[in-house]
């Protein structure tokens, strides 16, 4: 079951950059404990036969390159723009997820991202049944998950 | 130039739209984030946003006019995407008048449209060119 959210999460992160910004090679790998100060973190609630969140994890640069593809124009920092064109990407790949979840006879609907800051005092200590960190590597830079999902018993 | 030729659906009526709706985005998007002063392109921007808000609607009707006379199957879905963009854009217009032309929710409003337009028609609109091919239709049909 973990190695098939992985795999959705991946098929969906490269059809959406495939789609969107026009890069077709990416590689993925499994992370574990994923830091980075220079992040935007969008969080993304499931809800459903599945719920939980995804912490979509994109470094600074890579958030600018995604940007500067999708704008044609040439941002150097990060602001209000940047942060909502980001998280309507980590949307977007979301409701990919859910589509092929669906062919999977799994139904779930999403919230609208939020930015996120992590509570070490309360979400961190949750659990869940399936949990898993990945990084995709494209042309633009890296990008990383952290998904956190229970199955409706 | 937003536009991309590999966007095009084969239906020369829905690209010509595409094509302006996109242009008219990427000017948008050129005056809010110009160096000049946020008060001076305050009318430039309200005045392109009201433009935008009557053109999509006038598009959406057209695309999905143009779906059901091909019997589009994902017609209702397709409708309800519209539906939900137009309410966005009608509620941050909303807010931008009632906040006293916020810069900040006009900077986010333009991130989401860039994002969502991009994709809308590179992913949701292009599954009616795929429905068109598969039943061995022409873009001129309908």
């Amino acid at each position: 079951m973990m190695d098939n959210i992985y795999r959705v999460f991946v098929d969906a992160t490269q059809k959406v950059f495939n789609l969107m910004l026009n890069i077709s090679e990416i590689s993925d790998h499994p992370a574990e404990n994923f830091k980075s100060d220079d992040v935007i973190d969008v969080a993304v609630s499931i809800d459903g036969d599945l719920y939980g969140k995804v912490i979509y994890r994109f470094p600074v640069s890579t958030s600018l390159n995604m940007v500067n593809i999708m704008s044609g124009m040439e941002f150097q920092t990060v602001d209000s723009f940047v942060t909502s064109a980001i998280s309507e990407i980590a949307n977007i790949i979301s409701g990919n997820v859910l589509t092929a979840l669906s062919d999977r006879d799994m139904q779930c609907n999403i919230l609208p991202p939020v930015l996120y800051k992590s509570d070490n005092n309360h979400e961190e200590n949750l659990e869940y049944e399936l949990q898993t960190s990945l990084c995709i590597n494209a042309t633009i830079g890296e990008i990383c998950l952290d998904i956190s999902l229970n199955r409706v018993s | 130039m937003l536009w991309k030729d590999r966007y095009k659906l084969g239906v020369p009526r829905i690209d010509e739209q595409h094509k302006e709706l996109f242009r008219r985005v990427g000017l948008f998007l050129q005056v809010l984030r110009s160096a000049v002063c946020w008060d001076e392109k305050l009318q430039q921007l309200n005045e392109m946003l009201e433009f935008m808000k009557g053109y999509v609607v006038e598009h959406f009707h057209d695309e999905e006019e143009y779906q059901l006379s091909i019997n589009y199957p994902g017609y209702e879905i397709h409708k309800q995407i519209h539906s939900d963009m137009v309410n966005y854009v009608q509620d941050v217009s909303r807010q931008f008048e009632q906040s006293d032309d916020n810069e900040e929710l006009m900077q986010q409003f333009g991130g989401r449209l860039l994002a969502w337009l991009i994709n809308h028609v590179a992913a949701e609109d292009q599954r009616i060119a795929d429905y068109v091919r598969k039943k061995g239709m022409s873009g001129n049909d309908g």
